[in-house]
C-alpha cells in the first residue's frame, strides 16, 4: 500500500478543517487536507455567526455578541466555546487577516452583531459578514431598490420587500422598489449568473438598467450572486457604475458567499505549501494505545495509508457526513469515538420548533486541548484533535453559532498541534 | 463510490455539484450534473430510453463527484447515460472519428510532418469543420516524428529489484514522447528498472463519447496485457492522470473488469512512486538550482483520483523553484470535448479563468500533468506548458527542455 508522511493531517474541508490547516501551517507543519466532498461551508451563507440573541430574552438579537459568549461560557459548560474561550479574539483576527489578504473582508459591524436582510425579508444577526453583504442599517436609505435578474429562480423580490417592510428595523419613509433586470437569455443557475457577472459588459447592461431609478442615498439590494471569484470586485464595479452602496443577502444554497469563503481558504492554503486531497474519503485508522498511527485514505477506489503526528477531526456532524445515525445508534464513523448527548428522544415534534433539534446538540466530548474524551474524562486519542460541527454541546441552528464555533475550534486545533504531536 | 443505485437516494438536492460544475456554468445548453446524474437516473431505472441527449454536453471532468459529500457517484450515471445513448441513436462519425485516438496517432504517426502542417491549414481547418464538426479554432496537438516506443528502442535499460512497468497512454506515445523519455531518465537516476511495453489505449475519449462498448474492448485489451505483471507483483506507473483514472476507476466501476481491485491497487502515479522513495529516504535529492516561477494546473481528473497532488512536494524540493498554484479550476479542454464545433466556445469560456490566473500571477511557464490541459493553457494562454516530470528530469541536469 502506498504511504505518506505528514506533520498534520486534517480530515474535511469545511470551515474548521480549513481554518485548522492554515494555523498549523503558519507554524511551518507540513499540512495534508483529505476531504471527501467540498465541505458545508460552500453550502452557507458566507456570513460568520457567533452568537444571535440574548440568553436572557431569546427573541431580542444581543447587540455585542462577544460579550454575550461570557455569558455563555460561565453558564453553559457543555458548550464547545468553553474549551476554546481562550482563543476568540486573536482567532477572529486570523481569519479576517486571511481574508482581507485574499481580497475577501470580514467585518464585523463595529463589534456587534450585523441584521442583514435575507432574501424572505427577514433580518438575521450575524457577526462577521464578507463586504458585500455588510448592511450597515437599513433605518438610513430612504430608497431601497431590489433586484432580481429574469433569468434567475428562487428570488422573489415582492415577497422579500413585503416581509421587509413589517420589519421595526426598517424606516416607515422608505421607498422599496422592485427591479427585474436582464443580462442572458433563458434560465441561469446561481453559478451562471455570478459567472456572466465578472464581465464588465454585462456589469455595464445591470448599471445601464438600475441606474435611472437610483438617487442620491439609495441602496440596491441583489440575491447573492454578484461573483464567482473570492474577491467582492463586482459588487463594488456595481457600486461605483451607480454611485450608490450594493450589497447581496442571505439566501438558500448555491449561494456565492460562501463559495467564496471556501475559494478564499483554499487559495490561501495552496500558496501556504498545504496539500489538498480532495475525492478522497478516510475509511478508518489504525489506534495504538492511545495515539493514532495512521489512517486509511481511500481516493476512487484505491487505498493508503497515511500517516502524521497529529491528526484533526473536521468531518463535520450529520449534514458532512462526520456523523451517521440509524435507528438506536449515532456514530463516528472514522475513530468510532462516542458520540455524546444521544437521548431518548432525538428530535422535536416540530420542524421549526423554537428550541431546535436535541440532535443538533450531538457531538464529540473534548477537553480543553480538543481531544477527544470519554465519559471519565480520560483523553481517548492524544493526537487527534476534534473541532467544528463534531464536537458536542452547540445548539447552532438556534443560537446562530456554527460557523463561529468552527472558526475558533479550528484556529485553536491548528494552534495546538505542536503541543499535542509530543 | 458506490455502484448501487441507492446512490440515487443518498442526493440531498444540495447543488454543491452544479455549483462546481464547468460546463454548467458557461452555458445552459446543460443542465448540470444533479439534473443529468440522480435526478434524471429515477427515470433511466425506470425506463432506459429516457436519456436526455443535452447529456452530450458533459464534459467528463469529474468535479461533481469531487464536490458531493455524500457519495453520489453523478459522472457514472452521467456516463452510462451517455452509453445508453450512443447504443440507441449511434454516435456522430465526428466522435468515433476523434475518440480513436491510438488509431488516429497511428496514421497520423506515418506522415507527421504533414499531418502537422495540415492541421494548420484553414481551408482545411474549415471544411472539416463544416463536413465533420470539428472546431477549426483548437489547434490539433502535434504528432512527433517517432512514437515514444520506437525512440526507446535504442535504450539499455538498467537492472535492478525496483522494477517497475510504465503504462505511457496515447499522448506520451504519438504526441509527446519527450514525458516517458524524461520519466524514464528520473527513475533509472533512482535505480528504478523501467519496463516498457505497447498497450492499447485507456478507452478515456471513448467513454467521454458514450462509445462504451468500443472501450470496454480496449479495456479488455489491456487487462488482458497488464494482468501478466500483476502477477510478477509489479507496479503500473502513470504519467498521465486521465489514463490513471480510467485504469483505476472506470475498469473496475464502469466496466466491472477488475473485481478483486487487482489492478486499481497497482497503478500509480509516477509522482507518488517518488514520494514513495522519497518517504523511504531513497529519493536523489541532488537538484540543481532552477530560479523559476512556474504556475502549476492541476488536471480535473489528477483531483479526481483523490490521492492530492504528489507532485508538488517533489518539486519543492528543487533549489530555487517557486511553484504557484494557478487554482484557477477546469481549463476547458477536457480531451476531444474542445474539438467539437458545438462546444468550442464553451471549452474557451472555462478556459478563460486560467487566462485570468497566468496574467494575474505573471507566470510565463506552467507545469501540468495532463497532455490535452497543457494543449488548452497553450492554446488560450500562449504560455508554454510541461510535464512536470520534464522539470524534474532537467534538474537532475541532463534532459530535454521543456516543450
Amino acid at each position: 500500500m502506498i504511504e505518506r508522511k505528514f506533520d498534520v493531517i486534517v480530515i474535511g474541508a469545511g470551515l474548521s478543517g480549513l481554518m485548522a490547516a492554515a494555523k498549523a501551517a503558519e507554524q511551518g507543519n507540513r499540512v495534508m487536507v483529505v476531504a471527501k466532498g467540498m465541505g458545508t461551508v460552500g453550502l452557507s451563507s458566507g456570513c460568520v455567526d457567533f452568537w444571535g440573541f440574548e440568553l436572557e430574552q431569546p427573541r431580542k438579537v444581543c447587540s455585542y455578541p462577544l460579550q454575550e459568549l461570557e455569558k455563555v461560557i460561565s453558564t453553559n459548560p457543555g458548550h464547545p466555546f468553553v474549551r476554546v474561550r481562550d482563543v476568540i479574539s486573536e482567532s477572529i483576527e486570523f481569519f479576517r487577516e486571511i481574508c482581507e489578504e485574499e481580497g475577501n473582508p470580514y467585518t464585523s459591524n463595529s463589534g456587534g452583531n450585523w441584521l442583514l436582510p435575507t432574501a424572505m425579508g427577514t433580518l438575521r444577526p450575524t457577526f462577521l459578514a464578507p463586504a458585500s453583504m455588510a448592511v450597515p442599517s437599513l433605518s438610513e436609505p430612504d430608497k431601497i431598490l431590489v433586484a432580481n435578474f429574469k433569468e434567475l429562480k428562487d428570488f422573489y423580490p415582492r415577497m422579500m420587500i413585503n416581509n421587509l417592510r413589517g420589519n421595526g428595523e426598517v424606516k416607515v419613509s422608505s421607498e422599496f422598489t422592485a427591479v427585474t433586470l436582464s443580462v442572458s437569455e433563458g434560465e441561469l443557475t446561481t453559478n451562471a449568473l455570478a459567472h456572466l457577472l465578472e464581465q464588465q459588459q454585462i456589469r455595464n447592461r445591470v448599471v445601464e438598467q438600475l441606474k435611472p431609478q437610483v438617487s442620491q442615498g439609495s441602496i440596491v439590494l441583489f440575491p447573492p450572486v454578484l461573483g464567482e471569484r473570492r474577491n467582492t470586485k463586482v459588487a463594488w464595479d456595481l457600486a461605483a457604475g451607480m454611485g450608490c452602496r450594493v450589497y447581496e443577502v442571505a439566501n438558500i444554497p448555491p449561494a456565492l458567499p460562501g463559495q467564496r469563503l471556501q475559494k478564499t481558504l483554499l487559495h490561501h492554503l495552496k500558496a501556504q505549501g498545504v496539500e489538498i486531497a480532495m475525492n478522497a474519503e478516510v475509511t478508518g485508522a489504525h489506534v495504538f494505545g492511545n495515539r493514532c498511527k495512521n489512517i486509511t485514505v481511500v481516493g476512487t477506489g484505491q487505498a493508503r495509508r497515511f500517516s502524521a503526528e497529529v491528526y484533526v477531526l473536521a468531518t463535520g456532524s450529520f449534514l458532512g457526513g462526520g456523523l451517521e445515525a440509524e435507528p438506536g445508534r449515532i456514530g463516528e464513523k472514522i475513530f468510532q469515538l462516542p458520540v455524546q448527548g444521544t437521548l431518548e428522544t432525538w428530535s422535536s415534534k416540530e420542524f421549526l420548533n423554537r428550541e431546535g433539534h436535541p440532535f443538533s446538540r450531538f457531538g464529540i466530548a473534548v477537553n480543553d486541548f480538543l481531544q477527544p474524551v470519554g465519559e471519565d474524562k480520560r483523553v481517548l486519542i492524544e493526537n487527534l484533535l476534534v473541532t467544528g460541527a463534531n464536537i458536542a454541546g452547540c445548539n447552532y441552528p438556534i443560537e446562530k453559532c456554527g460557523n463561529g464555533v468552527a472558526l475558533v475550534t479550528g484556529y485553536k486545533a491548528g494552534k495546538l498541534v505542536k503541543e499535542v504531536g509530543q | 463510490m458506490s455502484t448501487d443505485s441507492p446512490a440515487v437516494d443518498n442526493c440531498l438536492k444540495c447543488s454543491v455539484c452544479v455549483s462546481y460544475c464547468p460546463v454548467a456554468k458557461v452555458t445552459n445548453k446543460y443542465s448540470g450534473p444533479k439534473q443529468h446524474g440522480p435526478d434524471l437516473e429515477r427515470f433511466r431505472l425506470e425506463n432506459a430510453k429516457t436519456v436526455d441527449p443535452s447529456v452530450a454536453y458533459c464534459s467528463n471532468c469529474k468535479n461533481c463527484d469531487v464536490a458531493c459529500p455524500s457519495g453520489v457517484n453523478a459522472s457514472s450515471m452521467i456516463t452510462r447515460a451517455k452509453g445508453a445513448l450512443v447504443a440507441r441513436h449511434g454516435a456522430p462519425l465526428r466522435d468515433r472519428l476523434l475518440s480513436r485516438v491510438e488509431l488516429l496517432g497511428k496514421v497520423c504517426g506515418l506522415v507527421p510532418g504533414l499531418f502537422n502542417k495540415a492541421g494548420k491549414i484553414k481551408a482545411f481547418r474549415t471544411a472539416a469543420e463544416r463536413l465533420f464538426g470539428i472546431s477549426r479554432g483548437m489547434p490539433f496537438p502535434l504528432y512527433a516524428k517517432r512514437t515514444f516506443q520506437r525512440l526507446y528502442k535504442g535504450h539499455k535499460p538498467i537492472n535492478s529489484k525496483r522494477r517497475v512497468v510504465y503504462y505511457p497512454g496515447c499522448y506520451v506515445t504519438y504526441n509527446a514522447p519527450e514525458v516517458g523519455l524524461a520519466l524514464i531518465e528520473v527513475l533509472e537516476k533512482n535505480g528504478v528498472e523501467v519496463i516498457v511495453d505497447q498497450f492499447a489505449c485507456c478507452g478515456l475519449p471513448m467513454i467521454a463519447n458514450g462509445l462504451l462498448k468500443e472501450a470496454k474492448q480496449k479495456a479488455r485489451q489491456n487487462m488482458q496485457k497488464l494482468q501478466a505483471y500483476l502477477d510478477r507483483d509489479l507496479q503500473i506507473v502513470t504519467s498521465c492522470p486521465s489514463c490513471n483514472l480510467t485504469l483505476r476507476h472506470e475498469y473496475h466501476e464502469l466496466f466491472t473488469l477488475d473485481p478483486e481491485s487487482a489492478l486499481r491497487d497497482r497503478v500509480m502515479d509516477v509522482f507518488e512512486y517518488l514520494q514513495m522513495l522519497a518517504e523511504q529516504g531513497e529519493l536523489d535529492t541532488e537538484f540543481s538550482k532552477m530560479p523559476l516561477k512556474i504556475g502549476y494546473h492541476q488536471p480535473c481528473h489528477l483531483q479526481a483520483g483523490g490521492f492530492g497532488v504528489p507532485s508538488i512536494p517533489i518539486l519543492r524540493l528543487i533549489p530555487g523553484l517557486e511553484v504557484i498554484d494557478l487554482d484557477s479550476g477546469c481549463c476547458g479542454g477536457s480531451g476531444t470535448y474542445a474539438f467539437k464545433q458545438e462546444k468550442y466556445a464553451i471549452s474557451q469560456e472555462i478556459g478563460a479563468e486560467i487566462i485570468h490566473a497566468v496574467q494575474e500571477l505573471q507566470v510565463n511557464q506552467v507545469l501540468t500533468e495532463c497532455g490535452m490541459c497543457k494543449l488548452q493553457i497553450e492554446h488560450v494562454t500562449g504560455t508554454g506548458v510541461c510535464h512536470p516530470i520534464q522539470l524534474v528530469c532537467q534538474a537532475y541536469v541532463s534532459a530535454p527542455d521543456c516543450d
